[in-house]
């Protein structure tokens, strides 16, 4: 794709660099690193929709009984892990564990990162799909 | 295709694309990911210091939500076409009979489980008068039977959009 040069990619890793600004900070104020588990919840969301579309084979599509069922469980995994970024912020609030500003920072930094991870995938996916 | 229409109003075209399907997808994921986590939250916040009282969430109220999910993976793990008994190449051996009582069984457990959430709901929250702040777990509890109920619900209506637009491209 010709539209994503360099000016894409400093912007992605500035958008990044923020997010996880964002979350170490929802940390590191105030002293609590439960808030982490969401920059791995969202490192490991696009995960399954990666698996499943390895999985599957392409080619028989119109045939929809084996690969299409993978395809869903996959994205169905992936739709579980984001929502399960924004959960746990908000489970770990609730019970006091963190603070509410906390939540707030974890979840913004959190989606950040997790909107790199999604463009980047967008913007740098080879041209193979047809 | 369009002359064995059953109801008056017909689907909307943008339900029929494959965006739809794979956005249906993701969205069941997610509802089935939020009714996992209020049930979380109701339990962690059983445990942390601001529950006063002696009611707690134990392994009971984990129990409806396991017989939700239980029900919601039979569901859909069910092969849509093999349903209809129209065909009969599929029905022959009887595998239409085996789908429905798999089906059926599936369903019972759904419902079984929002019955069961309900019932938890009733007998350890409504009926002892826990009070306001505690009394949460317990609607925790239903809300989120009732959100397996919904995902499922979407994950079976955006797989049967699926078989249309498969039908759609192989014309």
């Amino acid at each position: 794709m010709p539209a994503a040069g360099l000016k894409t990619i400093i912007a992605l890793s500035f958008v990044l660099a923020i997010g996880f600004l964002l979350v170490i900070l929802s940390c590191a104020l105030y002293k609590v690193y439960y808030p982490l588990l969401v920059v791995a919840t969202y490192v490991i969301a696009p995960v399954p929709n990666w698996i499943a579309g390895r999985v599957s084979n392409p080619d028989d599509f119109v045939e929809s009984a084996g690969g299409s069922g993978v395809l869903d469980l996959g994205r169905f995994c992936t739709g579980f892990l984001f929502v399960m970024g924004i959960a746990l912020p908000a489970v770990l609030a609730h019970s006091n564990l963190i603070n509410i500003a906390a939540m707030v920072m974890s979840i913004i930094g959190g989606l950040l990162i997790y909107g790199t991870i999604v463009s980047f995938g967008m913007f740098f996916q080879e041209e193979q799909e047809f | 295709m369009e002359e064995d229409r059953l109801w008056k109003f017909r689907k909307p075209v943008w339900l029929n694309s494959a965006w739809a399907r794979s956005a249906g997808v993701y969205s069941a994921g997610a509802l089935f990911s939020l009714a996992f986590y209020i049930l979380m939250d109701a339990a962690v916040w059983s445990k942390s210091p601001l529950n006063g009282s002696n009611v707690h969430v134990t392994f009971v109220d984990w129990l409806p939500l396991i017989f939700s999910s239980l029900g919601m993976l039979i569901i859909n793990s069910v092969e849509k076409a093999r349903l209809s008994a129209d065909s009969f190449s599929y029905s022959g051996s009887g595998v239409a009979w085996k789908a429905r009582v798999v089906l059926f069984l599936g369903f019972a457990a759904l419902a079984g489980g929002m019955a069961g959430g309900v019932t938890v709901f009733v007998l350890k929250f409504v009926v002892p008068e826990v009070e306001w702040p505690m009394l949460g777990m317990g609607v925790e509890n239903v809300v989120a039977n009732a959100l397996v109920m919904l995902s499922s619900v979407v994950l079976w209506v955006s797989q049967n959009m699926e078989d249309e637009y498969s039908y759609n491209l192989s014309l």
